[in-house]
C-alpha cells in the first residue's frame, strides 16, 4: 500500500526537522505506543497497541534509520510483528520551505500481512488513512511544542 | 430439496444382473457407523505433529529464519527450513518445457516465498496444538518485494519476476489451430466479438483436508506414507527422483479419503517435508492440514481469461469458427501444470460442430497459491467459455438459444464423431438430452413464469449449460506441450481370486474418494462370476506393497467406470476362465460346457454336476494332489490399456481422450433489480454417461456436482487484494453452499453406451461445470429486461450482478457485433 502527502507547518525547518530526527518525539506522535527504547542512533524500537477497530492489534516495532541529508531528507524502515499481523514499512520526508513555513512531502509503502493483511487494502485503507491523519496532527503539536521551546 | 428421476434407456449392450442396479453401498456400513479409516485415525506410538510455518507476504526475499525459539519450548521434537530441504533434496520434476521447466520447486520455500501461505518451516511436537503454538515461535525475518497478482499485467515489462530462473513470468505459450479459420472469417455472415471473458479462481471443497502419517524405517530405507493423497503413481513419480531414492522406498496407504475432487493431487511437496522429518527425528510424523491452510495454499482451480475472441457465425445462426487468446493464470508454482494448458482440448469444440478453431494459449505465473487439478479440470473453463459464445450469439443475433445449440451441437448421426483437432467423440445423442432438460424444467412455461415473477417486480432468467466430461485421457497429450516427456495411453490393474473358502476377493489399483469402487466393482465380478455382490470383498482402499498398481493407477480424470472397472473385468474373465478349467478337469468335460451360476460352476445342460466355489477355490489351494496337470491358480491380474495412439505433435491432432460423458444443466433464477440479489428458483440436470453400473451412484455425482458448479457460480470466490492478500482464507468468507442454498434439483440420464469400452461404461463426475454455464447463461437473460448486460465472468455474486443492474453499458461494451 503506497501513500503519499505532504504537511504544512508554521515553523522553521530547523524545528520541523529536530523532531522528525528525534525518535523520543516521533515516538509521541505514533498512536497507542506502550513502550520505547533507542539503541544507538540510527536503531529503535516500540512496542505498540493499534487502534484497528476491531481491537488493539499488539504490535513490536523495529526502526531503522536508511538515510539522511540534515534539513532536507530522511528516510527509515520499520518493522513490525505481531499476533496475526506483520508489518514492514518504509517511509521518507523530504522538507522545504523559507523562514516560518515549512512544507513536509511524506511517501510511506506499507506492507501488511499475515490474518489481518487478509482484511484486504479496501478494509486496511480507511483505518490506515485515519491514523496517519492522528499521526501528522500529533506532529503538528510536536512541532509547535518544540518551536515554543526554542523560544519561537 | 426434492428429487424425481426419470429414466430414458437407448439400447443396452451388456447383460445387466446387479450391473445397472443401485445395489447398496458396500462403503456405507462402515462410514455410517464411524467405523471408517482415514489417514487422521491411524496413530502411531511416540509420534509427533507437525505444522507448517507458513508466508504472511505473497512475494518476499527470506532473510533469516531462527528457529531457536520453538526449539526450546517444552515438546517440540524438531524443525525442518528451506535450506535444509535445498541440501537434502533436489527440485520437483518439472512437466513444462522451457521456460517453465527451469522452475525451482522444493518442499517448503527456498530463498523466497511467493503467495501467501506458502510453507518456509516446520515444527514438530507431541500434540498438534502445541506445533501450531511452536510454529508462531519461529522467528522468519522478510524482505517484501512488489507483487504480481493480475495474469493480465504478469508479462509486462515491469512486472516483478517471481521465478528468476525461467526469466520471466511466462511458463507456457503454444498456437492451437485447426481448420481453416480465416477463410471461416471470410465466408461469416456475422462476426461477434468479445474483448474479454474471465474464468474465476475458486477448488471443491473436501470435508476431510489434507494430510499423512509419514513413517521411516531406518533398516530399508523405506517410508510408508499413509495418506489421502489421491494419485499415488504421480506423487510417487515427484517424490522418489527429488528425494534421491527408488520408487519402492515409498510405500503409499490409503483406506478412506473423505473427498478429493483433484486438489489431492498435488500434496507431494508436503508430503516430502513429512518424510524427511520423519527420518531426521527417527519417529513417525502426522500433518493434518487446518481449513485456512487449504485455502491459502492447496490447489488452486486455474484462472483464465479469454482474450479479444471472435466468433464466425453463418445467417442461419450456424457457427462455423472461432478464435481466441487464452490467459491462464497458474497461481506460484506449476506442479501438475501446464497440463492445464492441454487438457481444455480435449473439449476444444465443446458440443458444437466448430470445425475451425484457433487458440492462442499463454499460462503465467503470479504471487498466488498454486493450480491443479479441480473437479472438471482446464475443460470446465473452455466449456464455459463456448457456452458463454452460444449464448452470446444467440442474443446478439437474435436467435433462439435452444435452437442455435440443437443447430450446432454435433448431431447423434455424426457419431462417433471426429474433432477438428482428432479426438473422437464416442457416442451420444445431445439434441435429444437438451429436450429433455427442457422438459424437466418445464421450458415451455418459462414466459408464464416470467411475467407472473416481473408481477412480483423480479426478473426471472433461464438458462442453460451443456458440457462435456472427458474421460480417460491419453497421457500422450504431455507431449503436446513438452515434447521430451516420456508418457502416453493409459493404465489401471485389478486382482481377483477365489480363496480357499470360496470368497472373491478383488484389489484395485486406485485410490478412491467416495466414488465408490467397492460397490461397483463388485457388481461387474458378481455379474461375470454369476454369484451374489456380498460373496465379492473388494478390499478397501490401496496400498502399494499389497495391491497390484500401474503407472497412472490414481483416481482421477474421470475414468474408473472405464480403466478401473476395465481392470476388474479383464481379471474377473480370466479368473472366470480358470474356474471353467478347474471345473472341466474334474467333470472330465470340455471347458466350454461349463458355465457359472448362483455360486457354482456347473454342467450347463446337467446343473447336478456342480461345484461350489468353495470346492474350487480349495483345490488348488489344499487339494491338490493327483491332479496330472498343475490346477489353475484361482487367482488373475489384469491391466486394462485403453486403446491410445501418440498424438501428432506438429498438428496438435489426436485421440485425447477415451469417452464423452454429457450433462446438460437448465436453470430458473429470479433477481431482485434493486439490490442484485438472485436465487435459484428451478434446476434440472440430464446425465449421459454411456451404462449406468449403479445408478445411484451416478445420480449422487451428479448432485455433488451440481453442489460445486452453484458455489462456484454464485458464492465460492478465491478473491486476492492487489497486494496479493487472500481475502477468503477461510469459511467465514469463503462460501461453499450447505442444503439450504441447492434449489429444487430434478435429474434424469440417458444411457448411451460407449462403443470403445469393456462395459459401455464412461468415466463421469465432472459434469457439473454446467451448472456454472447455466446460472451464467440465466442471469444474462434475466439482464435482458433491465439493460441488457453481458454476463462475462463466470463469478457472479449479487454485487456483480448488482452492478450489471446498474452499469449495464459496462458489460454491453466488451461485445460487438460486425455484420457482411
Amino acid at each position: 500500500m503506497k501513500l503519499e502527502g505532504t504537511k504544512e507547518f508554521e515553523a522553521p525547518r530547523e524545528v520541523v526537522w529536530s523532531v522528525i530526527n528525534d525518535p523520543s518525539k516521533m515516538a509521541k506522535t505514533m498512536p497507542g505506543v506502550e513502550s520505547f527504547e533507542i539503541a544507538d542512533d540510527t536503531h529503535w524500537s516500540a512496542k505498540v497497541k493499534v487502534p484497528l477497530g476491531l481491537g488493539g492489534l499488539k504490535m513490536s516495532i523495529a526502526f531503522t534509520k536508511l538515510e539522511e541529508r540534515p534539513l532536507e531528507f530522511a528516510s527509515l524502515n520499520a518493522k513490525g510483528q505481531g499476533v496475526g499481523a506483520l508489518m514492514n514499512m518504509t517511509t521518507s520526508f523530504t522538507l522545504s520551505g523559507e523562514g516560518e513555513k515549512t512544507s513536509m512531502a511524506w511517501e510511506a509503502d506499507v506492507k501488511i500481512a499475515g490474518p489481518v493483511g487478509s482484511m484486504g487494502q479496501r478494509v486496511l485503507q480507511p483505518i490506515i488513512n485515519q491514523q496517519v491523519g492522528n499521526v501528522l496532527a500529533a506532529l503538528d503539536t510536536e512541532v509547535q511544542a518544540e518551536k515554543a521551546d526554542a523560544g519561537g | 430439496m426434492t428429487t424425481t428421476e426419470t429414466e430414458t434407456t437407448t439400447t443396452p449392450t451388456i447383460q445387466k444382473g446387479f450391473a445397472g442396479q443401485s445395489v447398496p453401498r458396500k462403503e456405507d456400513r462402515r462410514l455410517v457407523e464411524g467405523q471408517g479409516v482415514f489417514f487422521d485415525d491411524v496413530k502411531r506410538h511416540g509420534m509427533g505433529y507437525l505444522h507448517f510455518v507458513r508466508s504472511p507476504y505473497p512475494h518476499a526475499r527470506i532473510l533469516s529464519i531462527d528457529v531457536a525459539p520453538a526449539l526450546e519450548l517444552p515438546g517440540v521434537y524438531g524443525t525442518l527450513t528451506g535450506d535444509e530441504v535445498a541440501i537434502l533434496t533436489d527440485p520437483f520434476f518439472q512437466i513444462a518445457a522451457e521456460p517453465g521447466g527451469s522452475m525451482k520447486d522444493y518442499a517448503l520455500a527456498v530463498g523466497k516465498v511467493r503467495y501467501v501461505g506458502e510453507p518456509v518451516a516446520a515444527v514438530v511436537a507431541e500434540t498438534r496444538e502445541l506445533a501450531r503454538d511452536a510454529a508462531e515461535l519461529v522467528l522468519v525475518d522478510y524482505e517484501p518485494l512488489d507483487v504480481v497478482v493480475d495474469a493480465r499485467r504478469a508479462l509486462d515489462d515491469d512486472a516483478p519476476v517471481l521465478h528468476e530462473e525461467c526469466g520471466g513470468n511466462l511458463t507456457y505459450e503454444g498456437v492451437w489451430e485447426w481448420g481453416d479459420v480465416d477463410q471461416a472469417f471470410a465466408e461469416a455472415d456475422h462476426v461477434v466479438k468479445i474483448s474479454e471473458l474471465h474464468f474465476d479462481r475458486f477448488n471443491s471443497t473436501p470435508l476431510e483436508l489434507d494430510g499423512a502419517l509419514a513413517e521411516y524405517n531406518r533398516g530399508t530405507g523405506q517410508w510408508t506414507i499413509t495418506t489421502n493423497n489421491q494419485f499415488p503413481g504421480f506423487a510417487v513419480i515427484m517424490m522418489a527422483p527429488a528425494m534421491r531414492v527408488g520408487t519402492d522406498k515409498l510405500r503409499f496407504v490409503t483406506q478412506d479419503i473423505g473427498g478429493g475432487f483433484g486438489n489431492k493431487i498435488t500434496s507431494h511437496p508436503q508430503l516430502v517435508a513429512c518424510c524427511l522429518l520423519a527420518r531426521k527425528l527417527n519417529r513417525p510424523v502426522q500433518w493434518t492440514e487446518w481449513r485456512t491452510d487449504f485455502h491459502q495454499s492447496m490447489s488452486h482451480g486455474n484462472e483464465r481469461w479469454f482474450l479479444d475472441t471472435e466468433v464466425a457465425v453463418k445467417a442461419d445462426g450456424t457457427m462455423t469458427g472461432f478464435r481466441t487468446k487464452a490467459l491462464d493464470d497458474a497461481g506460484a508454482y506449476l506442479r501438475y501444470e501446464p497440463l492445464g494448458g492441454v487438457i481444455w482440448s480435449q473439449v476444444a469444440a465443446g458440443m458444437y460442430g466448430w470445425r475451425n478453431i484457433r487458440l492462442e494459449f499463454t499460462q503465467v505465473v503470479t504471487n498466488k497459491a498454486p493450480c491443479s487439478p479441480n473437479r472438471g479440470y482446464s475443460r470446465m473453463q473452455h466449456l464455459w467459455f463456448t457456452e458463454r459464445l452460444a449464448d452470446i450469439v444467440a442474443q446478439e443475433l437474435g436467435f433462439d438459444r435452444v435452437e442455435v445449440r440443437k443447430k450446432n451441437y454435433v448431431q447423434p448421426g455424426q457419431m462417433p464423431y471426429e474433432t477438428p483437432n482428432g479426438c473422437v467423440y464416442d457416442s451420444g445423442d445431445y439434441p435429444a438430452a437438451l429436450d429433455l432438460v427442457l422438459e424437466l424444467i418445464g421450458y415451455d412455461t418459462v414466459e408464464e413464469r416470467r411475467a407472473e415473477a416481473a408481477s412480483r417486480g423480479k426478473l426471472l432468467g433461464f438458462g442453460i449449460g451443456s458440457t462435456l466430461d472427458s474421460g480417460t485421457n491419453n497421457f500422450g497429450q504431455s507431449q503436446l506441450i513438452n515434447p521430451d516427456l516420456q508418457f502416453s495411453g493409459n493404465n489401471e490393474v485389478a486382482t481377483v481370486k477365489l480363496d480357499i473358502f470360496g470368497e472373491i476377493v478383488v484389489t484395485l489399483g486406485t485410490t478412491p474418494q467416495g466414488q465408490s469402487h467397492e460397490t461397483t466393482a463388485a457388481q461387474v465380478v458378481a455379474d461375470i462370476l454369476g454369484c451374489d455382490v456380498d460373496i465379492v470383498h473388494v478390499r478397501a482402499g490401496h496400498d502399494s506393497y499389497w495391491n497390484s498398481h500401474a503407472g497412472f493407477s490414481g483416481t482421477y480424470a474421470s475414468q474408473f467406470a472405464v480403466t478401473g472397472l476395465g481392470a476388474v473385468k479383464g481379471a474377473t474373465d480370466m479368473l472366470a476362465d480358470q474356474m471353467k478349467t478347474l471345473a472341466s478337469m474334474v467333470f472330465q468335460c470340455p471347458k466350454e460346457a461349463i458355465e457359472l451360476a448362483d455360486g457354482f460352476a456347473r454342467i450347463a445342460d446337467n446343473h447336478e454336476a456342480a461345484l461350489p466355489f468353495m470346492a474350487l477355490g480349495a483345490i488348488p489351494n489344499a487339494n491338490n494332489a493327483g491332479f496330472p496337470v498343475d490346477p489353475p491358480p484361482m487367482n488373475a491380474r489384469f491391466v486394462y490399456r485403453p486403446p491410445f495412439e501418440v498424438p501428432d505433435k506438429e498438428r496438435k491432432f489426436g485421440n485425447l481422450t477415451l469417452t464423452y460423458s454429457m450433462q446438460i444443466h437448465a436453470c430458473v433464477l429470479e433477481v431482485d433489480p434493486e439490490t442484485g440479489v438472485y436465487e435459484l428458483v428451478d434446476y434440472a440436470a440430464v446425465d449421459d454417461c454411456g451404462v449406468r453400473i449403479n445408478p445411484k451412484i451416478v445420480e449422487g455425482q451428479v448432485m455433488g456436482a451440481t453442489a460445486h458448479a452453484i458455489g462456484a457460480a454464485m458464492f465460492e470466490s478465491f478473491t486476492y487484494d492487489d497486494e496479493g492478500n487472500l481475502l477468503t482464507p477461510n469459511f467465514y468468507d469463503y462460501h461453499v453452499p450447505h442444503t439450504l442454498d441447492m434449489p429444487p434439483l430434478r435429474t434424469s440420464a440417458v444411457e448411451s453406451p460407449s462403443p470403445f469400452t469393456p462395459l459401455g461404461t464412461k468415466g463421469m463426475g465432472e459434469g457439473g461445470g454446467g451448472g456454472i454455464h447455466a446460472i451464467s447463461a440465466a442471469l444474462q437473460d434475466a439482464l435482458r429486461a433491465a439493460g441488457g448486460a453481458i454476463v462475462t465472468d463466470s463469478h457472479n455474486p449479487y454485487h456483480r450482478v448488482f452492478e450489471m443492474l446498474t452499469h449495464p453499458d459496462e458489460a454491453r461494451a466488451k461485445v460487438e457485433v460486425s455484420n457482411r
